[in-house]
């Protein structure tokens, strides 16, 4: 038994033991290995498929999809590379998850069996016909990360495609077609300090069939568990921050952190970049000491430039004595 | 560093004197990974790590091919063409992928000399599986014209024009012919030997071919000049090493007891890139990094290339 809720013991807490600053790096390391952390552990495959609420996370992503179908972009030419990308995560799945993923191979001819979603497809690698739907909407229906593919014209890295439902306040439908640089330009300090030209360096020199991560945290954007915070559902979710200020709720504030995914796509040479996103909201971060501790002198010390762009810049010092008072004399 | 792993030899089939087709599949039941065109492996060759251009189209493969061309009598391509027979195993890296064709081309044009064809005829079969436009020149020796058959049935497919030619002089002219005819938003690939790749930098300049447009594959690399002495220190070590003439960094590294990947030893292959953290100049001698990542100066291969007061990372 343990004290610590299933999403506290899966999350990939962000920060490394002893870290009690933080600056934008190109934090970046070899994807599958398992980091232990102060409540359980994250990393060891590609796909994190979370616990009990997998299928719950995949009802609210089948969801989005249905009813914003513009949160699917693909630019022409990108067809072989969202076979690639299936391809590639469908053979991973089954290789990380052999007792409820299955994937039977014969030449170009397949058989997707995922027994936790009850997914039971056969398909002929590029026809898209042989599929429910195209390939890259068929992915994002069996694993919870938000995918962008991007491909190199003239030493630069473009998104162009991706679906996207879960989002940090951007779209998609903006960001498609627009290079790295672009992309990055309202990240304070990211290209200034040259980051974004190293991060590109980094994506370029990924070997075919590679996978590398890094993860990425700010203050979420809105309350309650949902996660799509895209721009195009702004009007739903822009009042919840605003409102929690207002009730001085600082425990319902989440800590939003995302585990990011590089891989070379073999075929293609297209650079795969898949978004896990986890919440966990401050009142649960205060019932773990080391967690509580560090997060809070993180905070504290963080550049305003920094603390406006993550999102909790009118009210840092707020969250910081929230983290401080101890749980249990608040009752 | 790329993965390991064993792969076993199902086929070995001569396609002239000195070339050998061999065909690799997996040991059991495990899939191969897909490749783009231009791809090639690193096999393990008795004592060598050599690198062999992949010749298929790189969708779905269930077993590899390479064409490997015996140079000498002890070289690991010797080593290759006695060693190997149906039923042996090797130790294979990659996929690796240098010489991959530009995601947004119009229309290819491919050029090879020798056994040059391997990652050209890589590029051939993918585009013609996807049903897009390239030409195709082909210089060989008449006696060598490892693949000229597939090729030839390749260049049948519609959108497609194989030239073949068995003399430098007529290579030459028919780069002057087709360089200066092919359309808009075309891409130049080429791989065979030096002189060749000389020829086609100077018609592709001379016909307005901008650098970016053309790609090389190398299989090996011209004589350096062994350069002047310097000092190179090593993040971390107190410890002050020299680089003595006619001695590469990598070498001097070596024998100061570092490990470094490294295969080709002569600033092709990409496996040797060291990050620079200080330096008072650099002397970039490689063909891996691109001009914009020299000029950053933000690493090194350090097989060939040289500087003045290095301090490189480990
Ligand atoms: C990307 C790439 C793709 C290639 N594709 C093909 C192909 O499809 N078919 C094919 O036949 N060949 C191909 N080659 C060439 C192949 O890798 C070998 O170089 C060739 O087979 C000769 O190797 P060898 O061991 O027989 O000869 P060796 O005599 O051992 O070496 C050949 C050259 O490599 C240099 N060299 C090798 N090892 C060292 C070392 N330890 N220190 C210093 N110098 C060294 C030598 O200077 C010499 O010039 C390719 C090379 C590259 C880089
Ligand atoms: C090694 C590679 C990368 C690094 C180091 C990196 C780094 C960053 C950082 C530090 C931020 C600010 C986040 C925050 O403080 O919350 C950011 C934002 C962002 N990144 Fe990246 N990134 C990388 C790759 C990518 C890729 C491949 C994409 C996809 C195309 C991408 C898309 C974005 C977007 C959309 C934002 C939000 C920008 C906005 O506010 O409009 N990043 N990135
Ligand atoms: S060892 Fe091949 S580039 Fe240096």
């Amino acid at each position: 038994m343990t004290k610590f809720s299933e999403r506290a013991q899966g999350f990939p807490w962000p920060f490394a033991e002893g870290e009690t600053d933080f600056r934008y790096s190109v934090n970046v390391e070899p994807a599958r290995v398992r980091r232990t952390t102060a409540t359980g552990g994250w990393g060891e495959h590609l796909v994190d498929l979370g616990g009990s609420d997998y299928t719950q996370l995949m009802q609210q992503r089948r969801e989005v999809i249905a009813a914003h179908p513009e949160r699917r972009r693909v630019l022409p030419g990108m067809e072989m590379a969202c076979w690639d990308l299936l391809l590639y995560y469908l053979r991973d799945m089954a290789a990380a998850y052999p007792e409820s993923m299955h994937l039977g191979e014969e030449g170009k001819n397949f058989h997707w069996r995922n027994d936790l979603l009850g997914t039971d497809q056969a398909f002929t690698f590029g026809q898209e016909e042989s599929l429910p739907t195209d390939p890259l909407t068929f992915l994002a229906s069996e694993i919870p990360d938000d995918l962008v593919l991007l491909t190199e014209r003239d030493g630069e890295l473009f998104f162009d495609a991706g679906l996207v439902t879960f989002a940090a306040s951007w779209s998609v439908s903006f960001n498609v077609g627009m290079s790295m640089t672009e992309i990055h330009g309202p990240v304070p300090r990211m290209t200034a300090e040259g980051m974004t030209r190293r991060a590109e360096i980094f994506m370029r020199q990924l070997q075919p069939g590679q996978a590398y991560r890094r993860l990425n945290w700010s203050t979420s954007k809105h309350r309650g568990e949902r996660l799509d915070t895209s721009l195009e559902t702004y009007r739903e979710w822009e009042s919840e921050i605003p409102q929690l200020v207002e009730e001085e709720d600082w425990g319902s504030l989440q800590l939003r952190n995302e585990l990011q995914h590089f891989v070379r796509l073999p075929m293609t040479g297209t650079v795969a970049f898949a978004i896990r996103t986890y919440i966990l909201p401050l009142a649960e971060i205060r019932e773990i000491p080391e967690w509580r501790d560090q997060l809070a002198s993180i905070l504290r010390e963080l550049p305003e430039d920094l603390a406006t762009y993550k999102g909790f810049g009118d009210f840092r010092e707020e969250i910081v004595d929230y983290l401080a008072q101890p749980a249990d004399s608040m009752g | 560093m790329t993965d390991q792993r064993r792969l076993r030899v199902t086929e070995v089939r001569s396609l002239c004197p000195e070339i050998r087709q061999i065909t690799l599949e997996p040991l059991e039941g495990t899939a191969l990974m897909g490749f783009q065109p231009g791809s090639h492996l690193i096999l393990h060759a008795g004592e060598h790590r050599n690198a062999y251009s992949l010749t298929g189209d790189g969708i779905m493969p269930s077993r590899y091919t390479v064409s490997v061309l015996k140079r000498n009598d002890d070289g690991g391509s010797a080593w290759l063409h006695q060693h190997l027979a149906p039923g042996s195993e090797i130790t294979a890296e990659g996929p690796v992928s240098m010489f991959a064709p530009v995601h947004n081309q119009q229309h290819a044009l491919l050029v090879a000399g020798g056994i040059g064809i391997t990652p050209v005829l890589s590029h051939a079969s993918a585009l013609a599986a996807l049903q897009k436009s390239a030409e195709v020149i082909y210089a060989y020796k008449p006696h060598r014209a490892a693949h000229v058959d597939q090729l030839r049935e390749i260049c049948h497919s519609a959108g497609f024009r194989l030239t073949e030619v068995t003399s430098a002089g007529n290579c030459r002219k028919a780069l002057r012919d087709r360089m200066s005819d092919q359309p808009v938003g075309s891409h130049a690939y080429v791989c065979g030997p030096m002189s060749m790749l000389e020829s086609f930098l100077e018609i592709g300049a001379a016909a307005g071919w901008p650098e970016y447009r053309l790609h090389l594959e190398r299989f090996e690399a011209p004589e350096l000049d062994p350069g002047e002495e310097f000092a190179l220190r090593v993040s971390g070590s107190p410890e002050d090493l020299r680089v003595p003439v006619g001695v590469s960094i990598l070498e001097t590294l070596e024998s100061a007891g570092y490990s470094v990947p490294n295969m080709c030893r002569q600033g092709v292959c990409g496996q040797c890139q060291i990050s620079v953290r200080s330096a008072g100049s650099l002397e970039h001698r490689d063909y891996v990094l691109t001009e914009e990542e020299k000029a950053a100066g933000g690493s090194l291969m350090v097989c060939v290339s040289r500087g003045t007061d290095v301090e490189v990372a480990l």
